[in-house]
């Protein structure tokens, strides 16, 4: 097979949408890593300044500048990771690096050897499999996202329609695009990536803004630490994600469309490139998608690990190959989206859940929930339970009845010490804030949040010193460095949990009190507003821990 | 137009700012308005000749409605918002917010002639009484002691990341020569693939020393003259050197020129300079500048003389030139560092003296 030149690569790309990402994967995976001749030819062609394109190359984990970078294998760290003997693993393995949490935590621990996700516990069980399919549903409970997701062929696009797919799109596409935003404003769906949003609204707000075109992203660099619900999605139903986002395009009068996919999902990568060529070549995307005349096109990019990139102006920066800074809000993507222009930003699951609505109706959407909550909830479960998986439950839902009956309670007779939220972002649960039900009220008003729903179960043996200075020194790792309390606090406070720091327990907890405090209140987006829950449940649950930490530290 | 209220005042509406209401022109940021009125909201961040960046956090004010305080320099007035910028709460986070800039950088004092800006985070840190020692740990930034150009000190050890360089370097000057690299604690001011300033697109106009506000850019020149003795005097003047009109501030101690800056109201430079004009003043006290006129002799030295011997010589070569070749085979080239009245003298004399157009002028290059 010939290498592509540099003339190829710059030729194919030059003219498509958001090139730059791709670009730079492609030559990354040509030569092994990103070389300055390489990078001196794209900044040329894209006329992107060359020190602000090397700026920002240096900004992603994945691209390398050393000529084996690309061939080394990267393996996770994570916090579940870590349980599972990751750091053992990594030692074992010649010339990998670490990586953070690649979401697969319900089948630690993933290596990422180039294009390739290999799973085992030791060098010797690394293989490549299927990710895992959430565990068998509850049934006495009604799912939505997850309602066919079993069915095997659900992946493709005649075992999509099999099962009802795109019947609700082309009956929405009958009628006209104020009647789809009714029945999404009705269904009381909000957004599934943790911000919980009232989708309706956004989408009409997009309809309504002035500029075109417009544009829909599907947010799909699930980033967070302990979330893997987008990831079982888009492997085992990616038409209901591309059904949501056409959807979102005839509601909102968008012509076209992207996919940002974390860089650590290879294998769906090319799963979501299959499905979104079956529906071009089903007339489902393409000039004519929407109706006579109407086109609707969809791409994938990829990330390129950066988590930051999953705030949606960061992404969106990243996207129009800006350096990933999260933008200043007011004005919100809703007006000032992908090239300035109205887009709505979604996450997957959000738009999986539309195909469903369309299908049943706004008043069964919003009664899959308990009480007041519509809907229902995709919880990524992982650490010490026996079946770890993917969860949808009804909104409301009891937290201990999942873990317990749902997923098995804690193994080998332990009993559980804390819970995180909102995969890491939310902070611990212990004790009686364990008696909370899945919804953003009542887990706001234990202190913390749900987010994307990602939960990770630590039992009575785990040191929680060292499970929040692991998720501290993400935060520190993963802050973009824009805004100074998150760039300076989140460094601090991973000191603090290493051991560095006051000496004096007094001295040590009013400096993480103060940096936490001025960290949620001043933080320019929710990374650095929401880091300090970490040390802020810490200490409300375990004083005498931190206190035994202080005290050794000297 | 910003007035289409037809009252007359020029703003299109109003907002209530620490409990008094106060006209805004549309598009003005919260921080804008309250500049007008003298509220001194800290910033480090913050260059108005630049685009809000919203880095620092230091300009947050307190908005009714919103949960946490929000940056001003960033938010927008809108019609009828109630803000307040001062209280007990942003005081503290402000104070905070010093703090944990003072423990990740290594001086908090640095020379005045740095640069421009190069004291306001000393004055932060004063104000706010944060020089504690609290939130001790790692320090930020890797200096550059191996560029070695003449003209910018890159001592990033104190570096707060604010990217005002970065900005300027982009925004005001076109040049796009640093960007930022790395992420989190470990970002850095960087060129194209680390390399010297002299290697990348940088011209050396020193806009982004003069924009620094720690002095982690600093220059060189200046702080070369750190001790000469005396108090430093600044004298506004236009820079000779093109016909841009540019305005800088002249610096001295005693009668030795140490350095210059631009004034940030220069009318037609907005704080801009070349490098010609904010570096290339070494010639004014220059040891080899001719102080005495000089002929040389039938040894072919130069040696001292009077002014009537050295000009009938200078006119006996241009009249034998004339003579010989022709009016035209006379060019003048003024000096840009002579004066404009010497500059209109010189013109003057070409043309009315030898009868030719052949004059320039080197600023023209």
């Amino acid at each position: 097979m010939n290498m592509p030149s540099d003339a190829d690569l710059l030729a194919k790309w030059r003219a498509r949408p958001a090139p730059l990402l791709p670009l730079l994967h492609e030559f990354h995976e040509r030569d092994g890593f990103l070389s300055e001749e390489s990078l001196r030819a794209i900044s040329e062609d894209l006329r992107i300044p060359i020190a602000d394109l090397f700026g920002t190359i240096t900004f992603y984990h994945h691209f390398s500048r050393d000529p084996d970078g690309y061939a080394r294998a990267r393996v996770c760290t994570g916090p579940i990771c870590a349980l599972a003997g990751a750091n053992e693993l990594l030692a074992g393995l010649p010339n990998a690096q670490a990586m953070p949490c690649p979401g697969r935590c319900d089948e630690p621990i993933p290596v990422l050897d180039r294009d390739r996700v290999l799973c085992g516990t030791t060098v010797a069980e690394l293989a490549s499999r299927p990710s895992p399919l959430p565990p068998a549903p509850h049934p006495d409970v009604e799912e939505c996202v997850f309602a066919h997701i079993r069915t095997p062929g659900r992946a493709t696009l005649a075992g999509y329609r099999a099962s009802g797919g795109y019947a609700g799109l082309e009956n929405a596409l009958r009628g006209r695009p104020d009647a789809l935003l009714d029945i999404i404003d009705a269904s009381g769906l909000a957004g599934r990536g943790g911000a919980g949003f009232p989708t309706g609204r956004k989408w009409r707000a997009v309809a309504e803004a002035a500029g075109e075109p417009r544009t829909i992203v599907c947010n799909a660099d699930e980033g967070e630490p302990g979330c893997f619900k987008d990831r079982a999605l888009m492997d085992y139903d990616p038409h209901a994600v591309i059904e949501g986002m056409i959807a979102a395009g005839f509601a909102t009068g968008a012509m076209r469309g992207f996919i940002y996919l974390r860089y650590e999902y290879p294998d769906t990568l090319h799963i979501l490139e299959t499905a979104l060529e079956e529906a071009r070549d089903a007339g489902l995307l393409g000039p004519d998608a929407l109706g006579p005349g109407r086109p609707f096109d969809l791409w994938v990019r990829r990330g390129a690990g950066a988590y930051i990139c999953g705030e949606e102006t960061s992404l969106l920066n990243s996207l129009e190959g800006k350096h990933p800074f999260p933008r200043n809000r007011p004005p919100f993507p809703v007006t000032h989206g992908y090239e300035d222009l109205p887009t709505v930003v979604n996450n997957v699951e959000t738009l999986a859940s539309v195909p469903h609505i369309l299908v049943h109706g706004a008043d069964w959407y919003r009664g899959l929930g308990i009480g007041d909550h519509a809907g229902t909830k995709v919880i990524s479960l992982s650490g010490d339970v026996a079946r770890p998986g993917n969860y949808e439950v009804p909104m409301g839902f009891p937290l201990m009845t999942l873990i317990d009956d749902w997923a098995g309670g804690v193994p080998g007779g332990r009993k559980i010490q804390a819970v995180t939220m909102a995969g890491l972002s939310g902070g611990f649960l212990a004790g009686e804030a364990l008696d909370v039900t899945l919804d953003e009220p009542d887990i706001r008003s234990k202190g913390s949040f749900l987010g994307a729903g990602g939960i990770m179960v630590f039992d009575d043996s785990r040191d929680m010193i060292e499970v929040a200075h692991s998720a501290m020194e993400f935060f520190a790792e993963e802050s973009c460095g824009k805004c100074f309390p998150c760039r300076i606090g989140t460094q601090r406070l991973t000191e603090r949990l290493h051991g560095d720091g006051p000496p004096d327990i007094g001295a040590w907890i009013d400096e993480v009190h103060d940096l936490g405090d001025t960290m949620m209140q001043t933080s320019a987006c929710g990374l650095g507003q929401a880091a300090p829950l970490i040390t802020e449940s810490l200490i409300r649950y375990f004083p005498d821990r931190v206190s035994r930490h202080v005290a050794q530290s000297v | 137009m910003s007035d289409n209220s037809g009252n007359g005042t020029g703003f299109d509406f109003e907002i209530t700012l620490d409990g008094e209401k106060v006209g805004v022109r549309r598009g003005e940021s919260l921080y804008e308005v309250s500049e007008r009125h003298r509220k001194e909201i800290p910033t480090l961040c913050y260059d108005p000749r630049l685009e809000a960046f919203g880095g620092c956090r230091l300009c947050i004010v307190e908005l009714d409605g919103a949960r946490n305080p929000v940056a001003s320099c960033t938010m927008r007035a809108e019609p009828g918002m109630r803000i307040t910028t001062r209280s007990a709460r942003l005081d503290m986070h402000r104070r905070v917010l010093m703090e944990m800039v003072a423990s990740e950088n290594r001086d908090m004092d640095v020379d005045p002639l740095s640069g421009y800006a190069s004291q306001e985070m000393a004055v932060l840190l004063d104000r706010y009484d944060a020089r504690t020692g609290r939130f001790a740990g790692a320090r930020s930034g890797r200096s550059r002691p191996d560029d070695d150009n003449p003209f910018i000190l890159r001592d990033y050890e104190n570096c707060i990341s604010c990217y005002r360089c970065v900005r300027v370097c982009a925004e005001q000057e076109g040049d796009y020569a640093i960007s930022v690299m790395n992420r989190g604690f470990e970002t850095q001011i960087t060129t194209e693939f680390e390399g010297l300033l002299g290697d990348s697109a940088c011209t050396f106009c020193g806009q982004c020393v003069q924009t620094c506000p720690t002095g982690a850019l600093a220059d060189i020149k200046a702080l070369a003259n750190a001790d000469v003795p005396g108090e430093t005097e600044k004298t506004r003047t236009v820079c000779p050197y093109c016909g841009v009109g540019c305005a800088v501030d002249l610096m001295s101690r005693g009668d030795k020129l140490i350095g210059v800056q631009p004034a940030m109201d220069g009318p037609a430079n907005e704080g801009a300079l070349c490098v010609k004009g904010q570096f290339a003043f070494d010639f004014v006290q220059h040891p080899d500048r001719l102080a005495y006129p000089m002929v040389r002799g039938e040894d072919g030295e130069l040696h001292e003389t009077d002014w009537d011997t050295a000009l009938d010589r200078a006119a006996a070569g241009f009249t034998a030139a004339v003579e010989n070749h022709g009016r035209h085979s006379v060019y003048g080239v003024a000096s840009g560092r002579a004066p404009h009245e010497a500059a209109y003298m010189m013109q003057r004399f070409i043309r009315g003296a030898f009868g030719t157009n052949q004059i320039d002028n080197c600023s023209r290059a």
